[in-house]
């Protein structure tokens, strides 16, 4: 139930003059009304083909906190993680919820459409179990890169087949436009996921790229653009080796390949990130992470078998 | 003639603990003083999930290794990480820096700390701890109140989902003590506070939590600056004070409340360890590697272990070592019944994780130290050694792991040499095998890697819940969750929250266990 503000001065009001109140308190009775009548848009959690990452990654929060989500943004009406429900009543929590329609839904993980039994939740294979939540869900997101384009469950030579959620709502007829956001990483950063959620909670569906539906506002520069190394690959010194300082990309960084802010927020509060650490980017974000064999992470291996890449593919199209 | 009527009691899915699984249990009714329970006689785990990561290696750069398989698991990544990372420096011929080995450890580490902390309040509590308590809460402890008022208004609100993901659950008997209810929901929400800050320090030397990528091998990227040495010191000194002073006294609140599970879910006895974080460049190792089968402490022998896969939905015929294993997906094979795998050791059923990781070590002639911590907490509880075995003795050396492991780390923080070299250089032969042996939070991990044409031939790993939730073998012996469910009592077979404590002292992870 959702009271407008109108509704709510209207009613303070009346109590007020009933109860023969100061006048004062028809702010504060308003307030109050309205703490006790906003319910905190459902969020239904959900993992296919994953592995915890993202989720670990939520809990690693800092501005609002995990306590924060869950008790004054979202109500996070089922956790796989976190939730106390346990057992054979989770599926109907799951049908009760989805039956509403009143919800926003995350998968984590990606979809075995190529062997149904290789994921199954709540005695159901999950390829059975998304299509009616999908349809009914107000809006779904896909959190991390195996939700969002398959990841590392569809790199070249999986036995599962498995795909993407986008990919798996395309195949379902599912609609996807302006009620679908990919949000990848590997894991999803928490900034961006909690970001696109409370975007679609508080504003609506936010400014996207037309191919990938991820938000612009975490997903449209390149980590090479902001990259803090960029003037080393404006002078040409590069690492040579793990551990150097100097321009990560002779190493295999693959910056220009990776969309995302990681520059600008780094990670774990700042901690650290990637490319700070002397890590070469491996472009955990790209609809590509991890897909091929012939596409190694580092460019190590150059030395000793059959290069079957170019140096512009590292580089990207915009390079 | 009198027929018991069995009762299948399942517990399905498994919440709070990571990945997909399924447990089924056949039960028997026992009627004592009028009232009728169910006992537990036997006991099925069914792993549901899988995706195929060591195919997945085949074929591709060596160095892609440590990244993906990382991935195995979003909770104890650096577990996996050093695991490949260290079957690695075997095929490459290298060891770690000093710096490199001690930075490795202070990752690994700040993983094993976070993953316990999680285990215990955020994955474990909710089966002890009382959430309706709150609505009687009284104090003045911000946090409390908050979370009363939270309560409270979904409550009025009658919304169809109060106090999510806290409610709805098992309407059962949980603590009654309202201080130590109070206390345990106040420091679950530290809990959370703090174990980001674990993940922090992970990332301090590992660029970022989970999966690290500064972690390689021979080392890490990351050169240990002075910034970087009192940014995780610090940390650290604020997870290890939080172990100390509220995780541990909490495991042993929770424990004076339910002793009776002192005595339940005691499992197959056997406990196999392959020992974690290296004190020096021979193979020393801090927790080290062994084996106590009923009672009788042995060296490992790594070749010892071959997998079986007779209830597993995989093709293959007989048990094999993992440097020669498979990974051929039959999702419709008769007669299987988990994704999981039936690793055994010499044949032999093995638990693995922190109580098997410290029973092994208790025996051990040259681990004096962890005999000395074992008994000292045994006699303040006033429990022989023979409880441990048991669903609240995996809580208790969990944390009391924690606790010493976040001590041993205050010291290894301080060895770092300042900006000395955090990695070893190495090149990728042309052929070479190599295996790494490390120990993940949930127990014993084996990653096995062969190259050939300086490309991935064969990848292997044996997981620790692979072990502890594998099902039966060829010789029909239950695994070892299994085996810790036979003779559990469930009060009500509509709420067999007994099963859920049961399953949750391993700390499952069914990710980690197909992989």
């Amino acid at each position: 139930m959702n009271l407008s503000r109108r509704t709510l001065l209207k009613t303070a009001a009346l109590i007020t003059a009933q109860l023969a109140l100061a006048p004062a308190c028809v702010t504060v009775l308003a307030e109050g009304l309205d703490r006790l009548v906003h319910r905190k848009e459902r969020v239904l959690w959900l993992q296919g083909m994953s592995c915890t990452g993202c989720s670990i990654s939520l809990l690693n929060a800092e501005g609002p906190i995990p306590l924060e989500i869950v008790t004054e943004i979202i109500s996070l009406v089922y956790h796989p993680n976190l939730s106390a429900l346990q057992g054979d009543k989770t599926g109907a929590l799951i049908d009760q919820v989805t039956a509403s329609g009143d919800f926003y839904f995350v998968l984590e993980g990606a979809v075995p459409v190529g062997m149904p039994e290789a994921c199954r939740v709540a005695d159901k294979p999950l390829t059975e179990l998304l299509p009616p939540i999908l349809r009914k869900a107000k809006a779904v997101i896909a959190a991390g890169t195996c939700a969002s384009y398959g990841g590392i469950p569809a790199a070249v030579g999986n036995p599962t087949g498995s795909v993407g959620l986008r990919t798996f709502m395309d195949q379902q007829n599912i609609p996807v436009k302006g009620r679908f956001l990919a949000c990848p990483g590997c894991p999803c950063h928490p900034l961006s996921l909690v970001g696109a959620l409370a975007y679609l909670i508080g504003k609506g569906y936010p400014a996207v790229d037309a191919e990938l539906l991820t938000p612009d506002m975490f997903f449209k520069e390149s980590v090479h653009d902001t990259c803090p190394r960029f003037h080393f690959w404006e002078k040409r010194v590069f690492a040579a080796k793990f551990g150097d300082e100097g321009c990560l990309f002779k190493l295999g960084c693959l910056g220009p390949l990776s969309r995302t802010n990681c520059p600008k927020r780094q990670w774990n509060g700042g901690a650290n990130w990637c490319i700070r650490a002397g890590a070469p980017c491996v472009a955990c974000t790209s609809p590509e992470f991890a897909r091929r064999r012939e596409f190694p992470f580092y460019r190590v291996g150059e030395r000793y078998h059959e290069v079957r890449y170019t140096e512009g593919e590292r580089k990207g199209a915009s390079l | 003639m009198f027929v018991a009527r069995m009762k299948t009691i399942s517990l399905n899915p498994v919440s709070r603990i990571e990945g997909h699984l399924a447990v089924h249990t056949e039960t028997e009714p026992v009627t004592v003083n009028g009232l009728t329970s169910h006992r537990v006689t036997s006991a099925r785990c069914e792993g549901e999930m899988f995706r195929g990561l060591e195919k997945i290696l085949e074929g591709r750069d060596p160095l892609d290794a440590q990244v993906i398989m990382q991935r195995v698991c979003g909770v104890c990544p650096i577990a996996h990480g050093m695991g490949s990372v260290k079957a690695q420096e075997m095929a490459y011929g290298i060891v770690p820096t000093p710096n490199g080995r001690l930075l490795q450890n202070l990752i690994a580490g700040a993983n094993f700390l976070h993953s316990h902390i999680l285990h215990f309040y955020q994955l474990a509590a909710l089966d002890f701890v009382d959430v309706k308590a709150l609505l009687k809460y009284q104090g003045a402890n911000p946090t409390l109140i908050r979370l009363k008022s939270w309560v409270e208004e979904g409550l009025a609100r009658k919304d169809a989902f109060p106090a999510a993901p806290f409610l709805p659950r098992y309407e059962v008997k949980y603590l009654e003590d309202q201080d130590a209810n109070m206390a345990l929901l106040a420091h679950y929400v530290e809990a959370l506070e703090i174990r980001k800050t674990a993940d922090e320090m992970g990332a301090i030397f590992g660029a970022k939590l989970p999966h690290a990528t500064a972690l390689i091998p021979g080392g890490c990227t990351q050169t240990p600056t002075i910034d970087h040495i009192i940014a995780y010191s610090s940390r650290l000194k604020r997870v290890a004070a939080f172990i100390r002073e509220v995780y541990w006294p909490d495991v042993l609140r929770v424990g004076k409340a339910f002793g009776p599970y002192f005595d339940i879910g005691q499992g197959c006895g056997n406990y196999l360890a392959f020992g974690v974080f290296e004190t020096d460049a021979s193979g020393g190792k801090w927790i080290r590697p062994g084996v106590l089968m009923q009672g009788k402490w042995e060296p490992l022998d790594q070749s010892a272990i071959a997998e079986d896969a007779s209830s597993s939905k995989f093709a293959q015929k007989g048990a094999l070592h993992p440097s020669l294993g498979e990974t051929d997906a039959q999702p419709g094979k008769t007669g299987a019944y988990s994704w999981i795998k039936s690793p055994r050791y010499r044949g032999q059923v093995m638990e693995v994780g922190p109580l098997a990781r410290w029973m092994v070590n208790y025996h051990d002639p040259a681990q004096a130290w962890v005999k000395q911590e074992v008994d000292g907490v045994l006699g303040a509880l006033n429990l022989p050694l023979t409880k441990l075995a048991s669903v609240m003795g995996r809580h208790v050396i969990r944390a009391l792991e924690a606790r010493s492991l976040a001590a041993g780390m205050e010291d290894w923080i301080a060895q770092v040499e300042i900006d000395g070299a955090p990695n070893q250089p190495f090149d990728i032969p042309k052929s070479a095998s190599g295996y790494g042996l490390t120990e993940a939070p949930r127990g014993a991990l084996g990653h096995w890697l062969a190259i050939e044409n300086h490309r991935i031939q064969r990848y292997q790993c044996i997981v620790p819940t692979t072990w502890n939730c594998s099902p039966r073998d060829g010789s029909n012996q239950p695994g070892p969750v299994e085996q810790s469910l036979v003779g559990l009592m469930v009060e009500d077979p509509t709420q067999p929250i007994e099963v859920g404590r049961v399953v949750r002292s391993f700390d499952p992870c069914i990710a980690c266990a197909v992989h």
